[in-house]
């Protein structure tokens, strides 16, 4: 940062001495730093210190204990990280004094000394990826800090494409914005990565090294009939290790700026691409252990044995003057298995191009955070999705993109090609204005599945308030269409489409906020009852009454279709129809049976005394149920249920006669019964719903055995067993 | 810094709140310091409060690891407000600079 600065003061100081004022040059010198005139005090100072009284603090009025508590702690080490430097014993070299002392080889490198360079590099990478800082991972390599001295042009040319590849990744990890600090540092310290050379210059110079490799790889092969050379063979062998890695990263680098291009046209490529590099990665796996490794020596916190070209402590001195972070490198093999799932990962988000509905995305996207992706992927996601250009895919605009979607989802007769109110240029005006304005809300939706699965609740929370303006909005547009469309075309409705669809969304963002605290384990056991209760009697149960309402307007719709294109009822019958929610809605009544069923159990459990209670002072159920649910005050429509209403709805008196734990076994019973039913009524059942099955039909048996009076003496608590599943317990006795 | 001082509980009395009549040390406030430390390293910042225990805060700190004067290359890091424990200082220097 200071270094213009001084090359600024230097030329004009030269420009000076050339005009004969010499004397300006010290000056200006001068002026970068202050000048001091030090007088020792050691001596005074002490004495004078000694006669304040013991806690007496000396300090001026503007400085108090408070500020006084935020001064880091010399020579702590938890608190001082420059305190490093001086603790270890041996001197750090930086790249300059490396290569002047022979620690550094420029040129003539070894196969085993490149390849075990590679892998130190990748382990950094990943390291980085994983949220550590770049100065104490990729920058600990000293090659990189100015890859222009090395002579050997393998690794000059992978030195370039590492560094190429850290900025893109940076780039967009930064333009996604799908992180947190802890998923990823920032910072770059100033470090230069290969911003001077193209692109194609470094594809161009893998390309060159990569083919002279190839060349090795030819002249090493033992021929037939030769005898065998074992010199040879191993030479071979370690020819085609580099030669696999200089191929690895740049197909990598290609793939990254494949990823980047505009209006997807890179998707294919990258595609192709992510196939052949995970055609490379087991024989990385396999060469591993034929780079050079370092010694074994102990390692210390913040100091670990490497190999030659690699400083743990250059950077030491750019820390933030913060807590020290120790970084543990990633060992070599780990970080091949991090790219092979890296590459898994980027392959699923190849295949979202041309996914036409943003309901299908956000289920999608959903999808893919369960697995907690890494952050590179899931900025990989974002932004094929939604680019810079701010268009889907880089060609429609969000509006239309909407307008598609909910065409789709609920097929209002605004947005009906044919339709009137179509054409009607005041209901277009509108409709342009709300979903212009439903853009941002819905993208943020997109963007909250990006984040780290416990960063996403609290978003979610965040979202609410502004998910329910957007829905009182659509009402109104709703309102005024409806009106309009009564004129038109009399017979015909429009009440609540817009509404109906927004409120899908809100649904499942409250849904989302609610299931990512059984998955962040957030719940004590014994507010089971109301947590179970909210999603079974209410979110669901609206989910299911919105996309119901959804459905009949695409019946409605195909009909009027049919009917305006005249086509015989018969025929119309017959024919299957193109858009239904029909699967949606049965696996929205068969998460509803389940929570339904643990609702129940938990209930009769309770009744049974088999539930823990909590046994605080001052314990309050009905806080901890606001404080729960506190977002959803936010929402007018699915109006929040207070806790008051809560005991209301809830008390077991209202049965005639009051049941009996035995009877809400078996009311849970039918429940998971009903669950397993629905889930194995899906055709191409995943992998998670086969799971939930074996949960459904596992409680289904716990809840009978309860009915039938197993296990009736005992006050044991139940267990919950979360391991096959984050959301859906088995319930254990 | 472990005990309040007796200031904290005499907020009627205005500035500079903690005197010892005719302590040095208070004109020192404010003012640079430049404090060496056991492991050799140097800090320069603006003195602002101190106790019995010469624990030392520092304000606007930078870090130099070789001696600021004698090695001017050295590009200092910046720590911002640092508190250096008594026991770990070896010695201190105050600019005087601006008494002349």
């Amino acid at each position: 940062m200071a270094a213009p600065m001084k090359q600024l003061l230097g030329e004009v100081a030269t420009d000076l001495s050339a005009l004969g004022y010499s004397e300006m040059e010290e000056e200006a010198k001068d002026k970068e730093r202050p000048v001091y005139n030090w007088k020792d005090v050691t001596q005074e100072f002490r004495e004078s210190a000694s006669q304040l009284t013991l806690g007496q603090l000396l300090h001026d009025s503007q400085f108090g204990l408070f500020e006084a508590m935020s001064a880091i702690e010399m020579m702590d080490s938890k608190m001082d990280a420059g305190m490093m430097c001086n603790q270890i014993k041996r001197k750090v070299l930086n790249l300059n004094q490396a290569i002047q002392s022979g620690d550094v080889k420029l040129k003539d490198l070894s196969y085993q000394e490149l390849i075990g360079i590679m892998d130190s590099t990748l382990s950094c990478v990943v390291t980085w990826l994983e949220g550590h800082s770049l100065a104490q991972t990729v920058f600990t390599n000293l090659y990189f800090h100015d890859p222009h001295l090395i002579e050997d042009r393998c690794l000059k040319a992978f030195s370039l494409c590492i560094l190429k590849i850290v900025d893109l990744i940076r780039d967009k990890v930064n333009r996604a914005s799908v992180f947190e600090e802890e998923d990823f540092q920032t910072m770059t310290y100033g470090f230069k990565m290969a911003g001077e050379v193209t692109d194609m210059r470094v594809t161009g110079m893998m390309k060159e090294v990569e083919d002279e490799y190839s060349k090795l790889i030819r002249n090493t092969r033992s021929k037939q009939g030769e005898e065998k050379n074992e010199s040879l063979e191993k030479e071979h062998e370690l020819v085609m290790a580099v030669y696999t890695r200089l191929k690895f990263y740049k197909q990598f680098f290609m793939m990254l700026l494949a990823f980047g291009k505009d209006k997807c046209e890179g998707i294919e490529q990258a595609q192709k691409l992510i196939v052949h590099l995970q055609e490379l990665t087991p024989s990385m796996t396999a060469s591993v252990s034929l780079g050079i490794q370092p010694e074994q020596k102990e390692p210390t916190k913040n100091d670990y044995p490497t190999i030659s070209g690699f400083e743990p402590l250059i950077n030491q001195r750019l820390l933030p003057p913060t807590f020290p972070r120790y970084t543990v490198i990633r060992s070599r093999s780990d970080a091949v298995i991090y790219m092979e799932t890296l590459l898994e990962k980027l392959h699923v988000a190849t295949t979202i191009v041309g996914v036409n509905s943003f309901q299908t995305i956000m289920e999608i996207f959903k999808e893919f955070s369960k697995s907690s992706p890494c952050v590179l992927s899931r900025s990989i996601l974002q932004l094929t999705f939604l680019p810079l250009s701010r268009r889907v895919f880089g060609e429609h605009s969000i509006v239309d993109y909407l307008k598609d979607s909910i065409r789709n989802f609920i097929a209002p007769p605004a947005l009906a090609l044919k339709s009137p109110l179509y054409n009607n240029p005041e209901a277009k005006q509108y409709v342009d204005a709300l979903l212009t304005r439903a853009a941002r809300p819905m993208c943020n939706l997109v963007q909250i599945t990006g984040h780290n699965r416990a960063r996403q609740r609290d978003k979610y929370a965040h979202i609410l308030e502004e998910m329910g303006n957007l829905q009182e909005e659509a009402d109104k547009v709703d309102a005024y269409l409806h009106k309009l469309l009564m004129k038109l075309e009399p017979g015909r409705q429009h009440l609540a489409c817009f509404g109906t669809w927004v409120l899908y969304h809100t649904l499942h963002a409250m849904i989302s906020y609610i299931l990512l605290g059984f998955e962040l384990e957030l719940y004590a056991s014994y507010e089971y009852h109301y947590v179970f209760w909210y999603l079974y009697e209410l979110l669901y149960a609206w989910l299911l009454s919105t996309l119901h309402r959804a459905d009949n307007f695409l019946m409605e719709h195909e009909a009027y279709m049919d009917h305006q294109k005249g086509r015989s009822s018969k025929k119309s019958k017959k024919k299957k129809r193109t858009k239904t929610l029909t699967k949606e809605m049965t696996l929205a009544q068969a998460q509803q049976q389940m929570f339904g069923g643990y609702y129940k159990a938990v209930l009769g459990l309770k009744l049974a005394s088999k539930m823990k209670q909590p046994h605080f002072e001052f314990d309050s159920e009905e806080v901890r149920y606001t404080h729960r649910f506190v977002p959803f005050s936010n929402i007018a429509t699915p109006p929040m249920v207070h806790y008051t209403q809560y005991k209301e709805m809830t008390d077991l008196c209202r049965y005639e006669p009051e049941p009996m734990a035995e009877d809400l076994y078996t009311a849970s019973c039918k429940c998971f019964h009903q669950a397993k039913i629905l889930y194995e009524s899906l055709s191409s059942p995943s992998d998670e719903t086969l799971t939930i099955i074996k949960i459904a039909k596992t409680n289904f048996v716990m809840m009978k055995l309860l009915s039938g009076g197993h296990k009736k003496d005992s006050k044991a608590p139940p267990e919950y067993d979360f391991s096959l599943h984050k959301i859906f317990p088995l319930i254990k006795l | 810094m472990a005990a309040e001082g007796k200031c904290e509980l005499n907020p009627d009395k205005e500035k500079p709140v903690c005197t010892v009549p005719g302590n040095k040390l208070e004109k020192w406030l404010n003012k640079s310091m430049k404090i060496q430390m056991t492991d050799k390293r140097t800090l320069i910042g603006i003195f602002l409060c101190t106790d019995r225990d010469c624990n030392v805060i520092l304000g606007s700190c930078e870090e130099y690891i070789t001696h600021p004067v004698e090695e001017a290359k050295e590009e200092p890091r910046v720590l911002g407000l640092a508190m250096v424990p008594g026991q770990h200082i070896v010695s201190i220097h105050v600019d005087e600079l601006r008494d002349a």
